[in-house]
């Protein structure tokens, strides 16, 4: 691997090709860095462990316990033991600068993310981020320029992108079946009241309500309509405006469950409870995002798309197709569609070869996403998931936030491509 | 009711003092019907038509339509349920100014095309009589306030006959809100999502031809008053709460041109011509205490009709189109909860006029709905009680379309929404459900 790739011919090689990471025939395992292995950092490391070509040489926590837990399970893998870095929230910089790694995977609290990443690639490793990967517009231009300036990438772990429906509904739109696509939606309403008050646990994630306003996490959704719609590859993202309704839920639960003198019961969330989100498309394509973690709802998936010869609904699981489906005017399961047009990867995936080390739970489609990702790096291929896709679907938080403050005010999107996006071919895993 | 209350009399007691302030004694109080007029015996009109010869307290003196076949087999209809044939009025397009002005008439219903409602509307109350009209009331700001300073002025009803206000879960959620189950109502989104491609290019019966007229000139949410009549009775709007401020956004607009291509050859004047609205349409709606409305139009995609309604509050959801439901504490799990069913709550909030009148509606248009319209307006009306849906709603629920219009047209800009009771909102009572009988 080289840091002379100059960005100019990165640039020019855009997205169809990767950068030559690896020397033909070279068998080396990939080294793979963890910052982070608590909850979910654990679990990606857990999934690598599985994979033979992989080997995990350090790790990054600021917590010991996970630390050593994280060695253990490598150990147990029968991986040679990691170098450990424990010594304070900025000691995955000694880690990055002192170890000779591929990629360095970040799982930490989301400030620490783009700082991360940024550090991995000037140090001239992959960065591969949990969501979202950057939470100021500054941090994703940092990620941008800094991939292009170090010929490294910086994939955002979008799983959700992965999905067995999802995967097929982008099939099914790549093969023209909902013609040509107007409008989709998607949500993330997931009531985390209870994880917002279990500090234990993620202490940020309450702290993220307390100060912020907007659509703090939109990736899970945003990033498959983004393969859907071909954003950053043949359309664009060219504005938003965003809505939140005022913030009661958090108190009131609050003062239900730990007490009316609880501080929580009273304390000011800037976080409205439901925020909605429109994003529109220089191809004049429209998005809906819903956020909400605050009022009570059963956890469900609002995903809709909408074409010129059909639509998909993911509560109901079912589409309807124009001149295709049996009856007019009436659903049919998706289920329907799936012999022709499941994906080929997800067609082809034994569920065997799919399995963390230690059987974590957790499905296929994060395994699946990492077999794509340590395969593109291996072979010196672009991975899947770009630094573009990264920085433009965490970027709808900064954003929205601005929208939601000034009344709604439509707010222009940055293209992060520089045009590219009007050259770069939709995304495809032949 | 005379017209001499004063404008200041009306905006004291609000909608809900406009009849009580009547000195006279009601309908129902001397045994005597309402007297109604209808203009457009089109589709909708007949529809209502033979909602209201369901009813005994009913007369239809007279009828207007531009054309002189639909007329008359209104007039047949109104004959064939054993009363007296109404008088016919078809010179043209205005000649419901003179059904206006005749002197047997308590109320005139509109079943116009859209561009009618409001002028059909202020002809009749400026003649002193009730009005009501289809949706949308009004098609512009101007018009919107048309309505409302007339009504004010004449101290005339002007109601918009929306009728999804009466579906059975739009007052059972009702029921549910009052008895306090979903808490504070923060959230409501919901759409006309209904391809009627075919009915605006008349390629099949009972076509409305001028519906299209408006896809080629406008683009915005042209339709939104099915969603938002249920939503603003959940939400207090006009009565407690009101809508400040809208955002709007529309799709590129391509299923029209493809219909026409594809029906009538791509050579054809209709699959030459431009439509402007956008085939799907997005609208986002703020209130002044804080919450929230989301509604999608959508007749122009190729889709199944949806009942997209989800009402959010601080202690509960319902979702009408999974017709599931999840009251906070009432599943199996603080986390991660699964949907109740609708069923461990039917009986307990299913709304009295359902459970009385159920029967009744049952088999009538739109699922009961319009006969349950038509019972409430005529009862209302006949009671000299204030109307379910009153100008104030009538004029907040159709500014949307100008007003989405204007968003739309200005990059999803922030458009402020009119308060059209003059601060009135602050003070009128929520709707009681238990005053819908």
């Amino acid at each position: 691997m080289s840091k002379m790739h100059d960005r100019r011919s990165f640039l020019k090689k855009g997205f169809g090709v990767g950068f030559a990471a690896r020397a033909a025939g070279d068998v080396k395992p990939l080294r793979v860095g963890f910052v982070g292995v608590g909850d979910r950092g654990s679990y990606h490391m857990d999934v690598c462990l599985g994979m033979d070509s992989v080997e995990v040489p350090a790790l990054c926590d600021i917590n010991p316990w996970y630390l050593e837990r994280a060695k253990r399970w490598v150990e147990e893998a029968g991986k040679p033991a990691p170098k450990l870095y424990g010594r304070g929230p900025t000691d995955f910089l000694r880690m990055v600068e002192h170890e000779e790694l591929d990629l360095v995977v970040c799982a930490t609290s989301w400030r620490w993310h783009a700082p991360v990443c940024i550090a991995a690639m000037k140090n001239g490793k992959h960065a591969a981020t949990e969501v979202p990967a950057a939470l100021t517009i500054d941090e994703c231009w940092e990620m941008v320029e800094t991939s292009e300036k170090m010929a490294r990438h910086c994939v955002m772990l979008e799983q959700a992108n992965y999905s067995r429906p999802g995967m097929q509904l982008l099939n099914m739109a790549q093969k023209g079946v909902f013609g040509e696509l107007l409008h989709a939606a998607g949500g993330y309403v997931h009531d985390l009241r209870l994880v917002k008050y279990d500090p234990e646990r993620e202490p940020w994630r309450l702290q993220e309500s307390i100060d912020r306003n907007g659509c703090l996490y939109p990736t899970h959704q945003v990033g498959p309509i983004a393969w859907w719609l071909d954003i950053n590859r043949g359309d664009r993202f060219d504005y938003l405006v965003s809505m939140s309704t005022k913030a009661v839920t958090l108190n009131e639960y609050a003062a239900l469950y730990y007490g009316e003198k609880s501080p929580y019961a009273t304390m000011r969330m800037a976080q409205g409870d439901v925020n909605t989100t429109l994003l529109h498309t220089a191809g004049g394509k429209t998005v809906t995002l819903y956020f909400d973690t605050n009022t009570p709802h059963p956890h469900t998936a609002e995903m809709r798309l909408q074409g010129t010869k059909g639509h998909f609904a993911g509560e109901l699981a079912s589409v309807y197709i124009e001149g295709r489906s049996p009856k007019p005017h009436a659903w049919e399961p998706l289920e329907n569609y799936r012999e022709e047009f499941d994906h080929p990867i997800w067609r082809n995936v034994d569920p065997k070869k799919f399995r963390s080390a230690r059987g974590h739970g957790g499905g296929v489609t994060t395994p699946l996403m990492w077999q794509r990702l340590v395969d593109a790096l291996m072979k010196g291929e672009p991975p899947d998931e770009n630094v573009y896709d990264a920085v433009t679907w965490s970027a709808i938080a900064p954003l929205t936030e601005r929208s939601v403050a000034e009344k709604s005010r439509p707010i222009e999107f940055p293209d992060f491509t520089r045009g590219k996006w009007k050259t770069t071919p939709r995304i495809d895993f032949s | 009711m005379t017209e001499m209350i004063n404008r200041r009399d009306v905006l004291r007691l609000g909608a809900g003092g406009l009849a009580a302030a009547a000195a006279a004694p009601t309908l129902a109080a001397k045994g005597e019907p309402l007297r109604i007029g209808v203009v457009g015996t089109g589709g909708r009109g007949t529809s209502l038509i033979r909602e209201l010869l369901k009813l005994d307290s009913v007369e239809i003196p007279a009828l207007c339509d531009i054309d002189e076949e639909r007329l008359a087999r209104a007039q047949a209809l109104v004959t064939g349920a054993g009363k007296p044939k109404p008088e016919g009025y078809s010179r043209g397009e205005t000649d419901f100014r003179r059904l206006c002005e005749r002197d047997d008439l308590d109320l005139v219903i509109t079943a116009t095309p859209w561009k009618w409602h409001t002028p059909v509307c202020v002809a009749a109350m400026k003649a002193g009589k009730h009005a009501a009209t289809e949706v949308p009331a009004a098609q512009t700001v101007e018009e919107c306030w048309e309505l409302v300073e007339t009504s004010e002025k004449t101290g005339k009803h002007c109601v918009l006959l929306e009728n999804d206000c009466y579906y059975w879960y739009t007052l059972f959620v009702l029921n549910l809100i009052r008895a306090g189950m979903l808490g504070e109502v923060l959230y409501a989104e919901g759409g006309y999502m209904h391809d009627i491609r075919a009915v605006k290019f008349n390629t099949v019966p009972n076509g409305e031809p001028w519906r299209l007229e408006p896809a080629i000139h406008r683009n915005g949410n042209l339709y939104p008053t099915h969603p938002l009549g249920p939503m603003s009775w959940w939400m207090d709007i006009n009565r407690g709460d009101r809508f400040t401020y809208l955002v709007s956004m529309s799709s590129k607009a391509r299923c029209l041109k493809e219909f026409a291509i594809r029906e009538f050859g791509p050579d054809d004047p209709r699959a030459r011509q431009d439509y402007k609205l956008g085939d799907v349409n997005t609208t986002l709606i703020g209130t002044e205490n804080g919450h929230q409305i989301l509604l999608y139009f959508d007749t122009n995609t190729p889709r199944v009709k949806e009942h997209l309604i989800r009402v959010q509050g601080s202690k509960g959801v319902y979702n009408q189109m999974l017709e599931k439901i999840y009251i906070d504490g009432h599943g199996e799990r603080r986390h991660n909860p699964d949907w109740l069913p609708l069923d461990r709550y039917r009986e307990q909030y299913e709304h009295q006029l359902w459970k009385t009148r159920g029967e009744q509606a049952r088999g009538a248009g739109h699922g009961g709905i319009d006969y349950l319209l038509m019972y409430r307006l005529v009862k209302t009306l006949r009671n000299g009680e204030p109307p379910d849906i009153d100008v104030y709603d009538a004029a907040a629920w159709s500014v949307i379309v100008p007003l989405t219009e204007a968003s739309v047209a200005g990059r999803s800009k922030p458009v402020d929404i009119p308060d059209f009771t003059r601060g009135k909102w602050k003070i009128r009572p929520p709707v009681d459900p238990d005053r819908i009988v």
